[in-house]
C-alpha cells in the first residue's frame, strides 16, 4: 500500500464518521489547549521576569558581606561583624577589565520638604550606580564623583519623589532633609515603573557613605561591579575574589554573578511552567483513553470490513497500519485545534489583561503536538492490534 | 490448478469437534466453471474459504498452480490472495463509506499499484460492468445489482486465475441473479477459474461441473472435469 | 417502566460491551483522582504552612524597625536599614500595655564560633529568657537563658543541635567554654534538634542574651520585638498599645511596623487555598473531556442500536422512557467512575502521605464533593443530546433498517 492511499483510507473513514471523530479530536484539542495556554501563561510570566532582571545587563557581579550558609540564606546582610566598605570599593576600581563600581547601601527614611514629608526608600550609591544599571537622569545630573569617603551632601530624586515633594515645580538646587539632614537636589531621575514590586520611582538616591552614616551601618550592603562585555566571567571573579582576600585577609564576603543568578532563576520559573504544563497534560491523558475506547468501538463495528480487506489480500500489517493512522490522524488533528486554540485564548487574555505577559514557547507547542501524536498512537495500538489479528473468516461472517 | 487431497477441517465448538469438511479429495483445472450446492451447514463456504486461503486445513494438503499452499503463514497467504483469487460474496461486502471506483481500487491499493495505472484499471472496470455513470455513487445509493456488479468489479480488478463467489445471487431477485451470473460466466471465457456455491439448482446446472455436498463430504459429481 | 428496571436495563447495555465501559469509567475516575490528588496536595501545603506558624507561637504580635505603607513585607524591613532603630527600652516600654502579656527582643548577626581547634560561622540570635515559650522553641539539655535584666549582658550562651554536634562531637558541652567572635561564652543549655522550620533552622543557631549581642556586634538596635498578647482577644488590643506606645517614645512619628502574625498567617492561607482552587480547577477540565467521552460514546450506542430502540418503541415505550435508559446509563457510568476515582486518588493520596510524611495531604471535603458534582454533572449533561437523539427515532425507520 502506497503511503498517499494509506492517507486516503483513514481519511475517509474520518469523513465518514464526522460527529464521533470530532467528539473525539475534541478531548484532544481541549486537553492541548490547557497545555498551551498554562503554558503560554508560564512562559510568558518568566520571560517578563527575566527581563525584568536583565534589563540591567549581565556582566553585573554583586559583592554581599558574609559567606553563603548552607541553607542558602546569607546572613552577611544582619548587620554581620565583617563588613565591606567603601575603601573595598575603591580598590576594586584598580583590577582590570571592570568597568564601573558601585557601593550601595539601602534604607528606608523620612524625606521633607516645605512642611510635606515623605517615607520613602533612600539608596546610597557612587557616581556610577546609572552606567551599572541604564538608569537615566531627566533633569540636573547624577551624584558627582566625590570624595567617595567625605562626599557633599546632595541627592538625586526619583520621579515619584520629585512629584509628590515638588509638585512640578523645578527641584533642583533645592534642599530638603532626608533623615534629618540638609540635602541640595542636583538632579531627577527618568520614571522607570516598578521592578518586581520596587517602585524605582519612590526612592531618593544619595551618596553612599552619607547613607551609612545616617542609617548608622559599619559595612555596605553590596558593591554592584559591571566587567567589559568581552571578559570571561571566572577570571574578574578570581582577580576580585583575590584582591577582597587580601583585604579581609579571608574570604569573608560572597560574589553573585547576575549571570549565574538568571540561570537560577531561569531554571526555576522553567520547572515552573513545565509543572503547570504537565497539570494541563491530565485532559491529554483523559483524552487518550477517549481515542482508545472510540477505536475499539471501531473495531467491533467495522469487523465484517476488516474481514474483507483481509479477503481482498490485505495482509495483518496494513490492517494495523490502517488503524493506527486512524488514531494518530484523530489526535493529530485534535492536537492542531487545541494548539491554535490554546495560543488563541492566551492572545485573547493578553488583549483584555495586558499586564497578564503571554508567550507561546513553540517548543512546547511542538512538544504538545508531539505527545498528542503519541497518544494517539499509544490509545491505538491495542484496538489496531486486534483489528489486524481477527480472523478474516471469522470477520466476514459478522454482521 | 486447485489439487485438494484428503483434506479436512475441524472447528473446536467449546470441547465439541465439528467436522465441517471429511477427507475432500478435489481436482480443478484452470478455466473449470464448478458449482457447488448442497443442504445449509454442508460445508461449501468452508470449502470455498480453504480453497481462497482465508482458511487452513486441519489436514491433508492443498496445491494451487502445482505448489503447496497447506502451511502458508499470514503474509504469504495474503499475497497470494492478492494475486491470484478473487471473491464474491452473497452480502456484498461493500466498503460503505467509500464510493464504487474506490471499493473497485481497493485491492489494487492494497497492492500498492501506482495511481495512474489504478485509475486506468478503475475506469475500465467502470465501463466494462456498465458502472460508468456510478462511479462517484456510495454504496447505500446503488442497487443490489449495481453493489453485485461493483464487488464483481473489485474482484476481478487484480486479474485473479481464481474466483470465488459464494451465493452471489442470494441477494438479488432472478431477473438481476441472471444478468450477475452472465457477467461472471463471461470471466471464464477469459480464462478464470470460476467456483460457485449457490442453493438455486438452476443457477448451479449452467456450470460445467457440479459438485454436491452433503456433511462435509461431495457426495456426487455430474458434469464433467475438462482437465485434471 | 420501574426504577429498578431502568436501572436493570441501563447496566445490562454497560455489561453488554465491557471494555468500553471500563475505558469510560477510567477516563471518569483519571479526572476525579486528579482533582482528588491535586486539591489534597494544595490543602496538605495549606495545612502544613499554618502549623508551621502556629508552631511559632500563639498569640503573636510583632515589631519590626522601620515603616512601610502596606502590612505586606516591604524591602526596609527585610533588610532593617532604617533610620531610627528598636531599642531595648522600647521592648520594655511595651510591657506597659495591659494587653501584652510577654515579649521577646530579637537581634541577630553572624560570628564566627571556636572551640579548641574548631571553629566555624554561625547565625548568633541574641534574645532574653522568654523567648523559649513565646517561640514555642524545645530546650533539650541544661538551662535556657537565665530570666532576669533584660540588660545583663551575662557571659552564657545556648546551643543549636548541629553546633554542639559539631563543636563537641560526643563530648559533654554543658558548661564548657566557646568563643564568638573576642569574647567567651559559657554554654548552658543546648537546643532540641528540630530541623528546618518556615525556613529558620534552631540547629545552627547559638542563641545568647540580647544585651551580650549588643556587645558583640557593637550595635544597640533590634531585629524585631516578639510580643506575645495575653489572650486571643488582646492581640488587636496588643498590636495598637504596641503602635501607640513606639509612636509616643519616637517623638510622634510612626515609624515602626507592627503586624499580627494571624494576619500573615490569613495572607499565606489565602493565597495557598486560591491555589488549591486553581489547581483543582485545572484537574477538572479533564472531568470535561471525560464527559465528551461519555457523549461520544452514547451517541454512537444510539446509532448501534437503533433497531433495539425501534423494537422499545413498538412494543410501546413512550420516548420519555427511552430518554430515562439512556440518562440512567450516563448517571451508573459517572457514578460507578467518580466512586473509582475517588479509591484512586485517596490512594494517591496516603501514597503521597507515607513519602512525605510531614506533609499533611488530605483531599478537602468541597473538592470531593465538586470533584463529584462535576462528574455527575458532566455525564448528565453530556447525555442529554444522545438521550434525546434515542427518544426522538421513527420507529418505523428505526426497524426497517438492518
Ligand atoms: N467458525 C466456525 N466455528 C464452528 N463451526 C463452524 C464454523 N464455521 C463453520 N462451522 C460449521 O461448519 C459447518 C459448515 O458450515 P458452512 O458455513 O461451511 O456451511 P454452508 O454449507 O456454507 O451453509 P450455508 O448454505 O447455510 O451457507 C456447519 O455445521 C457450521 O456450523
Ligand atoms: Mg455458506
Amino acid at each position: 500500500m502506497l503511503f498517499p492511499d494509506l492517507i486516503h483510507l483513514t481519511t475517509s473513514s474520518f469523513v465518514a464518521y464526522r460527529l464521533r471523530s470530532f467528539l473525539t479530536g475534541l478531548g484532544i484539542a481541549i486537553g492541548i489547549t490547557a497545555v498551551i495556554l498554562l503554558t503560554s501563561i508560564g512562559e510568558g510570566l518568566r520571560q517578563f521576569v527575566l527581563a525584568e532582571f536583565s534589563q540591567f545587563g549581565t556582566n553585573i557581579i554583586n559583592i554581599q558581606p558574609g559567606r553563603t550558609q548552607t541553607h542558602g540564606a546569607n546572613v552577611g546582610i544582619f548587620g554581620s561583624v565583617k563588613t565591606i566598605s567603601i575603601e573595598d570599593a575603591q580598590a576594586l576600581r584598580h583590577l582590570p577589565n571592570i568597568e564601573y563600581v558601585d557601593p550601595s547601601m539601602m534604607g528606608n527614611a523620612e524625606v521633607r520638604f516645605n512642611g510635606r514629608t515623605r517615607r520613602t526608600m533612600v539608596h546610597g550609591h557612587g557616581h556610577e550606580m546609572p552606567n551599572i544599571f541604564s538608569m537615566k537622569v531627566q533633569t540636573g545630573s547624577f551624584l558627582p564623583d566625590d570624595d567617595p569617603i567625605q562626599p557633599r551632601a546632595l541627592v538625586v530624586l526619583g520621579s515619584k519623589v520629585s512629584q509628590e515633594l515638588f509638585a512640578g515645580q523645578n527641584p533642583l538646587g533645592s534642599y530638603l532633609r532626608v533623615g534629618g539632614q540638609r540635602y541640595r537636589v542636583v538632579g531627577v531621575m527618568e520614571p522607570k515603573g516598578q521592578i518586581l514590586g520596587f517602585d524605582l520611582d519612590d526612592t531618593v538616591f544619595i551618596p553612599a557613605a552619607r547613607a551609612l552614616e545616617l542609617f548608622n551601618r559599619p559595612g555596605l550592603m553590596e558593591i554592584h561591579v559591571s566587567y567589559k562585555a568581552n571578559v570571561e566571567l571566572q577570571s574578574v571573579v578570581n582577580s576580585i575574589t583575590a584582591l577582597l582576600k587580601e583585604r579581609h585577609g579571608r574570604e569573608d564576603f560572597t560574589l553573585v554573578p547576575q549571570e549565574k543568578a538568571l540561570e537560577v532563576l531561569g531554571s526555576v520559573l522553567d520547572v515552573i511552567t513545565f509543572a503547570v504544563g504537565a497539570l494541563g497534560g491530565i485532559s491529554l491523558l483523559v483524552g487518550g483513553v477517549g481515542i482508545l475506547t472510540i477505536m475499539t468501538m471501531a473495531v467491533t463495528e467495522r469487523t465484517s470490513e476488516i474481514g474483507l480487506l483481509r479477503a481482498l489480500g490485505a495482509r495483518e500489517r496494513q490492517v494495523l497500519m490502517l488503524f493506527l493512522g486512524e488514531a494518530m490522524l484523530l489526535s493529530a488533528l485534535g492536537g492542531l485545534a487545541g494548539l491554535l486554540l490554546g495560543a488563541g485564548i492566551a492572545q485573547a487574555l493578553h488583549l483584555m489583561f495586558p499586564a497578564l505577559p503571554v508567550h507561546t514557547p513553540w517548543l512546547f507547542a511542538a512538544l504538545a503536538e508531539l505527545s498528542a501524536i503519541t497518544i494517539g498512537l499509544a490509545a491505538g495500538v491495542t484496538p489496531a492490534i486486534r483489528a489486524a489479528r481477527l480472523d478474516p473468516v471469522e470477520a466476514l461472517r459478522a454482521e | 490448478m486447485i489439487q485438494l487431497e484428503n483434506v479436512s477441517r475441524v472447528f473446536a465448538v467449546g470441547d465439541q469437534q465439528v467436522a465441517a469438511l471429511r477427507g475432500i479429495d478435489l481436482n480443478i483445472a484452470a478455466g473449470d466453471y464448478v458449482s457447488i450446492m448442497g443442504p445449509s451447514g454442508s460445508g461449501k463456504s468452508t470449502l470455498l474459504n480453504l480453497i481462497g486461503l482465508l482458511d487452513r486445513p486441519s489436514s491433508g494438503t492443498y496445491r494451487l498452480d502445482g505448489g503447496n499452499v497447506t502451511d502458508l503463514d499470514d503474509v504469504q497467504q495474503a499475497r497470494v490472495r492478492s494475486k491470484k483469487i478473487g471473491f464474491v460474496f452473497q452480502a456484498f461486502h461493500l466498503v460503505p463509506r467509500l464510493t464504487a471506483a474506490t471499493n473497485i481500487e481497493l485491492p489494487l491499493i492494497l497492492a500498492g499499484i501506482p495511481a495512474a495505472e489504478r485509475k486506468a484499471r478503475v475506469a475500465q472496470l467502470l465501463e466494462n460492468y456498465g458502472l460508468a455513470d456510478r462511479a462517484d455513487h456510495r454504496p447505500d445509493q446503488l442497487s443490489g445489482g449495481q453493489r453485485q456488479r461493483v464487488a464483481i468489479a473489485r474482484a476481478t480488478s487484480m486479474h485473479p486465475a481464481v474466483l470465488l463467489a459464494d451465493e452471489p445471487t442470494g441477494n438479488l431477485d432472478q431477473a438481476t441473479g441472471k444478468e450477475v451470473m452472465n457477467l461472471l460466466e463471461q470471466l471464464v471465457a477469459q480464462q478464470v477459474t470460476l467456483i460457485i456455491v449457490t442453493h438455486d439448482p438452476a443457477i448451479g446446472g449452467r456450470a460445467q461441473r457440479q459438485l454436491h455436498m452433503v456433511d462435509g463430504q461431495i457426495i456426487n459429481q455430474t458434469g464433467s472435469a475438462v482437465n485434471t | 417502566m420501574r426504577l429498578i428496571d431502568v436501572v436493570q436495563f441501563a447496566s445490562g447495555s454497560l455489561r453488554g460491551s465491557r471494555v468500553r465501559t471500563l475505558l469510560m469509567i477510567l477516563a471518569m475516575s483519571i479526572g476525579v483522582a486528579a482533582v482528588v490528588v491535586l486539591t489534597g496536595l494544595g490543602e496538605g501545603a495549606r495545612r502544613y504552612v499554618i502549623n508551621q506558624f502556629s508552631s511559632l507561637g500563639t498569640n503573636l504580635v510583632i515589631v519590626l524597625p522601620g515603616r512601610t505603607e502596606t502590612a505586606g513585607i516591604g524591602p526596609g524591613m527585610l533588610l532593617g536599614q532604617i533610620p531610627r532603630e528598636l531599642t531595648l527600652d522600647d521592648a520594655q516600654a511595651l510591657l506597659r500595655s495591659r494587653a501584652i502579656g510577654r515579649i521577646a527582643p530579637l537581634t541577630i548577626g553572624s560570628s564566627q564560633i571556636s572551640h579548641e581547634a574548631r571553629n566555624r560561622e554561625v547565625v548568633v540570635l541574641g534574645s532574653t529568657a522568654n523567648l523559649l515559650e513565646i517561640r514555642h522553641m524545645n530546650l533539650g539539655q541544661g538551662q535556657f537563658l537565665p530570666a532576669g535584666d533584660i540588660r545583663s549582658s551575662e557571659s552564657v550562651c545556648v546551643l543549636g543541635a548541629k553546633i554542639k554536634h559539631e563543636l563537641f562531637g560526643q563530648q559533654p558541652s554543658i558548661g564548657a567554654w566557646v568563643r564568638l567572635g573576642d569574647r567567651r561564652f559559657r554554654v548552658v543549655g543546648i537546643m532540641a534538634a528540630q530541623g528546618e522550620s518556615m525556613g529558620f533552622n534552631t540547629d545552627e543557631l547559638v542563641i545568647i542574651p540580647v544585651a551580650s549581642a549588643h556587645m558583640l556586634f557593637n550595635t544597640s538596635g533590634l531585629f524585631r520585638i516578639l510580643v506575645e498578647a495575653k489572650s486571643r482577644d488582646a492581640i488587636e488590643q496588643a498590636k495598637r498599645d504596641a503602635e501607640q506606645i513606639l509612636q509616643v517614645r519616637h517623638h510622634g512619628e510612626r515609624d515602626v511596623t507592627v503586624i499580627r502574625q494571624d494576619a500573615v498567617l490569613a495572607t499565606f492561607d489565602r493565597i495557598l487555598h486560591a491555589l488549591t482552587l486553581a489547581v483543582g480547577g485545572i484537574a477538572a477540565i479533564s472531568l470535561a473531556v471525560a464527559g465528551i467521552l461519555i457523549m461520544n460514546v452514547m451517541l454512537i450506542t444510539v446509532s448501534q442500536r437503533v433497531r433495539e430502540i425501534g423494537l422499545l418503541k413498538a412494543l410501546g415505550a413512550p420516548a420519555a422512557q427511552i430518554k430515562n435508559l439512556f440518562f440512567a446509563e450516563a448517571i451508573l457510568l459517572s457514578g460507578v467512575g467518580s466512586v473509582a476515582g475517588l479509591a484512586l486518588g485517596e490512594i494517591g493520596v496516603r501514597m503521597i502521605g507515607q513519602i512525605y510524611p510531614s506533609l499533611p495531604v488530605a483531599a478537602p471535603w468541597w473538592a470531593v464533593l465538586a470533584a463529584l458534582g462535576t462528574s455527575f454533572g458532566t455525564g448528565i449533561l453530556f447525555s442529554v443530546w444522545p438521550a434525546r437523539r434515542a427518544a426522538r427515532l421513527d420507529p418505523v425507520m428505526a426497524l426497517a433498517r438492518s
